[in-house]
């Protein structure tokens, strides 16, 4: 595991346990960047005032909160500062409650939290006892200058440190149309429990679920980035045989060749602008 | 032991530079404000070859006989200024891997600030990740081969070479070894590169016979001949850089040399080693040899080649 993003300590009672924060999970989305298609160049971005029409520098921009259309507060970074909560680096442990008492919805990210070498021993003991009674810890937490309520639960070995929601980020049922639970035939509950059975497993195995569309998008990445085109299935294993080595860079500089002068190649505006010329 | 951190303008950027007083060669005294004083004072050499290239860093932030680390991704804290890549990494399939790209002097004495004596380069540039412009070719004297020995290997190669209208450039690797290249014309790929890479290094192995060996298990290799390794040529396979400084007794420079400087060696009467000439290329005899040499991989020295006519006139002759 790479470097803790945070450092401090949980907090209850009297007892003080010191702890690390890393990430639990990660995100494999791609990640890409804007391009001048006929150049390649970078597409930078520009703060614009839409009354003068001009570039801003950063040290003329402030926050505004709209609280009425076209009507602005302004904030400054002291205003800022006075509500922010004290940076504590410390998990503070409010209550204890069973796991199932709280509605999913409200967990929001994990983080794994690691004890330091001093740390060890009341570690254990609070994931031992929160295992053991079947409950997870509600504690308020500040990282950096934000303050977050979050659930400490044992996960296997570790504890892990769930962000959760407030309460008024949570978007209730009632807001959409659902039919109410009225008394439906005995005969189709049946039916429809017997279809479940069938396509029940034992254990959830989220390895068998993949993500087909980030992972072709990556091959295709990176057979672009290899210089090589994509939808040539199996065309290879015949040209592999050709031993004679000078025979192999002949035929690469061909295809290198084509491929410059074709839709895909880098080179494609040098060409253009020879035959045009 | 905190030392108050210092102030320097470098081009358009005020850099903060920490520990100065720290000795990363200790034999040789060097300091950490060694390293950043002769990466200032050679940017301009070095910075053609580092530029729109992605970088990566060995850096030894307690000095040459101590841990050393290999950087390829951006490192934490990096400030906002300094420029970057995101590519996929290759073979892997988790994440991306953001380099620093090193365009300007202030990244160069950034860099050297925290440490990074060796920097590694792609051999192709952005835009054109994908198309190498230079093949390389490592000459690997092994541990008994004398200077003058590999000098003769080195010179037979660039026969080799210009018998098929190629003009190589030299450098030493600030090891023990010459790195010889030949600058490409844009467009080809790096498969083509590498096949290209490994006719010239079969040929090299049967024409130069017992001075060359392409065995890759060095155990096998014979201890007095120059190990030949043309596997370099590679997306994401990196060099060391020109100019850049080795972590190794007398802090030696990675230095482009005239083809008539290995000739001289070539004639030398004594077993000399590699190593000990190579390491008189150094942190401070390089400004000097720069002022009076120039940049022997200069724009005039440094002419993009062709590989069609060189293939052409292979395929007669070999």
């Amino acid at each position: 595991m790479a470097h803790a993003i945070w450092s401090g300590s949980i907090n209850f009672g009297l007892v003080t346990i010191p702890v690390k924060l890393f990430t639990a999970v990660k995100t494999d989305e791609l990640s890409f960047n804007m391009l001048h298609a006929k150049d390649e160049g970078r597409i930078k971005y520009e703060r614009i005032c839409s009354i003068e029409d001009k570039p801003v520098p950063w040290d003329e921009i402030v926050k505004g909160y709209e609280y009425e259309k076209g009507q602005y507060v302004i904030l400054n970074d002291d205003d800022f500062k006075k509500v922010n909560p004290e940076a504590t680096q410390s998990v503070d442990i409010l209550e204890f409650v069973e796991l199932d008492k709280i509605n999913p919805m409200y967990f929001d990210k994990p983080y794994y939290l690691e004890p330091t070498k001093q740390g060890r021993h009341a570690y254990a003991l609070l994931r031992e006892t929160l295992a053991h009674t079947n409950r997870v810890a509600i504690a308020r937490v500040v990282i950096r200058t934000k303050e977050y309520i979050a659930a400490v639960k044992p996960i296997e070995e570790a504890l892990v440190l769930e962000l959760m929601h407030w309460a008024s980020e949570i978007v209730g049922a009632d807001s959409i149309d659902v039919p109410d639970r009225a008394k439906l035939p005995e005969q189709e509950l049946k039916m429809a429990r017997m279809l479940v059975d069938t396509m029940s497993v034992d254990e959830f195995e989220p390895e068998k679920f993949t993500n087909k569309y980030h992972d072709e998008l990556l091959t295709m990445i990176e057979a672009r980035a290899a210089g090589k085109e994509l939808p040539k299935p199996k065309k290879a294993p015949t040209r592999a045989k050709v031993v004679n080595l000078m025979d192999v860079l002949a035929q690469s500089l061909e295809e290198s060749k084509k491929r410059r002068a074709g839709t895909n190649g880098r080179a494609t505006t040098k060409r253009r602008k020879k035959t045009a010329a | 032991m905190a030392q108050p951190r210092v102030e320097r303008r470098v081009g358009s950027r005020t850099l903060s530079l920490s520990n100065l007083d720290k000795v990363l060669w200790p034999r040789d005294g060097y300091t950490k404000g060694d390293l950043i004083d002769y990466y200032e004072s050679v940017a301009q050499d070095a910075l053609p070859y580092l530029a729109k290239r992605p970088l990566t860093l060995q850096r030894y932030p307690d000095g040459i006989d101590k841990e050393t680390f290999f950087e390829k991704h951006l490192p934490r804290g990096t400030p906002e200024w300094i420029d970057r890549v995101t590519l996929p990494t290759p073979g892997g399939r988790r994440s991306d891997t953001t380099f620093i790209v090193c365009n300007d002097a202030p990244t160069l004495v950034w860099l050297a600030n925290m440490a990074s004596i060796v920097l590694h380069i792609w051999t192709s540039r952005m835009p054109a990740l994908d198309e190498p412009d230079f093949v390389i070719f490592d000459l690997d004297p092994g541990e008994r081969c004398t200077l003058k020995t590999l000098a003769t290997v080195a010179l037979q190669f660039r026969e080799l070479l210009q018998s098929i209208g190629l003009k190589p450039l030299v450098k030493t690797t600030g090891g023990f070894g010459l790195h010889a290249i030949v600058p490409l014309a844009a467009g080809y790929s790096y498969d083509t590169a590498k096949i290209f890479a490994e006719i010239v290094a079969r040929r090299a192995a049967t024409e130069l016979g017992e001075l060359t060996t392409l065995q890759r298990t060095i155990a096998k290799r014979p201890q007095d001949a120059v190990y030949l390794d043309w596997v370099q040529v590679g997306q994401g396979k990196t060099i060391v850089a020109p100019y850049t400084l080795r972590a190794r007794d007398g802090a030696p420079v990675s230095t482009p040399l005239h083809w008539a400087e290995i000739e001289a060696f070539s004639r030398r009467r004594t077993s000399a080693a590699p190593a000990d000439e190579f390491a008189k290329f150094n942190i401070a005899t390089t400004r000097k040899r720069l002022a009076r040499e120039g940049d022997l991989w200069g724009p005039k020295y440094w002419k993009k080649q062709r590989l069609e006519p060189a293939l052409a006139k292979a395929k007669r002759l070999w």
